[in-house]
This record gives structure tokens, sequence and C-alpha cells, in this order.
């Protein structure tokens, strides 16, 4: 099992997942958040903040998730009202008209949350809405084995480099 | 003159005094070999003295214990494929899953000071002219961040190019140094190939080859369907194949009982050039 971990988000990940928790690098002055892919199949370079890319690539098994963080100005707000990340999901709780790109036979869900007090999405896409009492489980042992800390500050003066 | 024999004298006893310390490292080694058992005594002696010749130990080989390297976990073997996880140069969490892809992964692994090196990453900075099969990803692993600077291999892959730095991975794959290639079928979960490569116009044939070899009856593992036709479609399909090429049912050619009947008459199966020869002869 591959443990994860990076931007104040860790997790370990089940057989057969693959991943990438990342800030995307900005020239101007906006400041990147935490983003991670999760996907049962070969992740492209280049995915889109919530799967634009790689949705295209799924097949009837697989699993795309994405967990998207939010600026420290969200936090507080009605959207993200709800404390920590779903880590149960149902199959009712996915809907084919759920996704960001309509995909035939794809269906999705999606949650606003705040946890260690980041503000968050959670975007799970199903490659089948037809196999969703198989692959949603397997979402849930994705989201069972992921933790979500404070957001990492500098490191402490006296850090050796390496 | 004195100063030059002086000097002379010097390098004549330095050098006595060199090779006086190779002869007696030497003379350690052959003891080490002795103590171990092997080569063993004169060999103008018999085998089978008298094994209290030299004290109490017996004349025959003694078991040294011998590790190739890290012993793999149980569940492991020289053809399974492990996940990946590592750091990109960036910083950033990465883990691939080359079992569970579905296709063909090529793992890259390279390492920002073998020379050998060099021509790859320059080779990934033009992904269009590698040569690989549409279907197959191309993942670079380095050495971890303890024994790689980022820095470095940040400047050397070129952008997009998917890069793990894990250490544990060289271990996981066994990786003898670097450059070195394995080549993971996602669909069987298992590698396919392994090995080194000067350039990687040769890499790209080998993961061709593979893909051709695998495309004629493989097994799609997005949705566990066989690609190539089985069972009554096979049969079926013959059958049309057959029909279109007027051989119907009853044909005595499907009913062949000796090799003419399969291969016609032996002067008409025998290539041109042994009919040469044997006319020759």
């Amino acid at each position: 099992m591959v443990t994860m971990l990076a931007h104040g988000i860790g997790v370990e990940l089940p057989a057969g997942f693959e991943g990438r928790i990342f800030k995307r690098q900005t020239d101007g002055p906006e400041l990147p958040y935490a983003v991670a892919h999760f996907a049962t199949f070969a992740l492209p370079d280049g995915v889109g903040d919530f799967g634009s890319g790689a949705v295209t690539l799924m097949g009837e098994d697989d699993i795309f998730a994405v967990l998207f963080e939010y600026g420290p100005d969200s936090g507080g707000t009605r959207l993200f009202a709800r404390e920590g990340m779903p880590r149960a999901l149902s199959t009712s709780d996915f809907l084919p008209y759920v996704l960001r790109r309509g995909l035939p036979g794809q269906s999705g869900t999606q949650w606003f949350f705040t946890e260690s007090e980041r503000p968050f999405t959670l975007y799970v896409v199903l490659g089948s809405h037809a196999r969703r009492s198989v692959l949603v489980p397997r979402a849930n042992g994705l989201l069972a084995r992921m933790a979500v800390g404070p957001q990492p500050g500098p490191p402490p003066p006296g850090t050796p480099w390496n | 003159m004195v100063a030059l024999v002086v000097i002379l004298g010097l390098v004549v006893v330095g050098l006595a005094v060199l090779v006086a310390g190779l002869l007696r490292s030497h003379a350690d080694i052959l003891k080490a070999l002795h103590d171990l058992g092997a080569g063993v005594g004169d060999p103008s002696e018999s085998p089978t003295a008298d094994p209290s010749r030299d004290g109490s130990r017996p004349n025959r080989p003694v078991a040294v214990p011998f590790t190739m390297g890290p012993q793999l976990p149980p569940e492991r073997n020289s053809t399974s494929a492990p996940p990946i996880g590592g750091v990109t140069p960036a910083g950033d969490a990465r883990a691939v899953a080359p079992a569970g892809s579905g296709g063909l992964t090529l793992l890259a692994f390279l390492s920002t000071g073998c020379a050998s090196c060099a021509g790859f990453w320059e080779s990934f900075r033009e992904p269009g002219r590698l040569g690989l099969p549409s279907g197959a990803r191309l993942v670079v692993v380095t050495k971890g961040p303890d024994r790689e600077i980022p820095g470095e291999v940040a400047g050397l892959a070129a952008p997009g190019l998917d890069v793990v730095m894990s250490g544990a991975a060289w271990t996981d794959y066994e990786v003898p140094g670097s450059p070195f290639f394995v080549l993971v079928d996602g669909a069987t979960g298992r590698r396919i190939g392994e090995g080194v490569a000067t350039h990687f116009a040769q890499v790209a044939e080998l993961v061709r080859r593979a893909e051709g070899d695998g495309t004629g009856f493989a097994t799609d593992a997005r949705s566990d369907r066989m690609v190539g036709l089985d069972g009554p479609g096979r049969e079926s399909d013959n059958d049309a194949e057959l029909r279109a090429a007027g051989v119907l049912p009853g044909d005595p050619s499907l009913y062949p009982t000796s090799l003419e009947d399969l291969y016609g008459p032996p002067d008409a199966r025998m290539p041109a050039t042994d009919r040469h020869v044997r006319r020759a002869g």
C-alpha cells in the first residue's frame, strides 16, 4: 500500500488507485491551493482541476475522485458549513446529472465541507452508474484512508534543508 | 648528484614497502579463503588426507551466507508490478499504479548523474518523436530526494513528463543501476520486459512489439472482455471465412488423410532454391 502526503493531505492508497496531490504553478499574485486527484486508471498529465482530460478515459469499472481546496476566505460561509469530509457515500448520492462534464453512463457526486479549518469540495465520478453498487464501496475505501491536516506553514527556523 | 641518489633511494624504499603491503594483503586473502575451506591445502596432497592434520577442521566446503539484495516481500515476485509512491521534483505527491492502468506502462529508471542517462532525458523533451504506441505511457522514476536533488531532476525533466522520485521503487523493481527500463502490462498486472538500452529507439521498438503481441488475443482489463474472438464467435467466424473461400461442409479438404492432402505433392511444396540445389547435386 502506497502512502501519499503533500500540502496537508495524506492518503493510504487502496490497491489499484493512483494519485497526484499538487498545487498549480502560478505566475501572478494568485495563491494556489491544494488539489488531489485519485483514479483507478492511468492519470494523464495536465488533468483539469475537476477531471477534464481524465474522465473521458474512464472505463466502466473506473473511479475518479477530486479533493479541491478553496481559499481561506471561503471558510465560514454556508456552502462550507458541513464539518468533515464524507467518508461513507451511498449509491443514492450518485446521480448522472451531477457531472462537470456529462458523459453517457457516468454519474457523480459533489460535497462541500470544511476540515481542519480548510474549505474543500469532494467530487467523485463513477465510470458506470449501473455499476454503482460495486464502485461506491471502492470509493469509500479510498475516502476512509484519506486525512486532511492543517494547512502546512513554512518550515520552522533551523530546519535542515535536506 | 647526492640529492638525486637520496631521492631514488627513498623511491625504492617506498616501492618496497608498497610491494610488501600488497603481498601481506594477498596472504590475508588466501588465509581467509583457507579458513572458509575454499581451495585449501597443497594440490599435490590427496583430498582424503587426514583432516586432523591442520587441527580439527574437515577438508570440505563451508556454506557462506550470500545475499544479492533486500528480500522481496512474500506476496511479490520477479514479475509483480507494485505501485510506486513518491514525490515530484516540485514537491507534490505522486503515486502510479502500473498494474491497474489497463495499458502498457514503461518505467524509465534514470538518474541525474549517469552519463548514459543524458540522452534519454533529452529524448523525452520531444515526446511526439519517441515512437511509443499511443496506448503506452512513460513514467520516469528517479531515486528519492535523499539521493537526488529535486532541482536537478526538474532541470532535466521536460515539461509534462511524469516523474516520480522514489527510492523504494528502485528496491521494489530490483533495479541494478541506471538507465534501466521496465515494461508493465496493466491488463495482466505483470512485468513483461526489463533491461538496459543505449538509445530510446531500442526501447520503443520493444514496446511496440509487446503491444503487437498483446493485441491479437489480449484481455481488456477495463471491461474484462476478450479482445480477440473466442468460443462460438470464433467458430462462426472461421465458418464464414471458409464459405467465402468456397469451402463448404463436406469438402474433401476438410478431411485430410495424408501430408499430400495438406501441402500438395512434394515437388510443388519444395522451395525454389531447394529444387535448384537438388538438381545441381
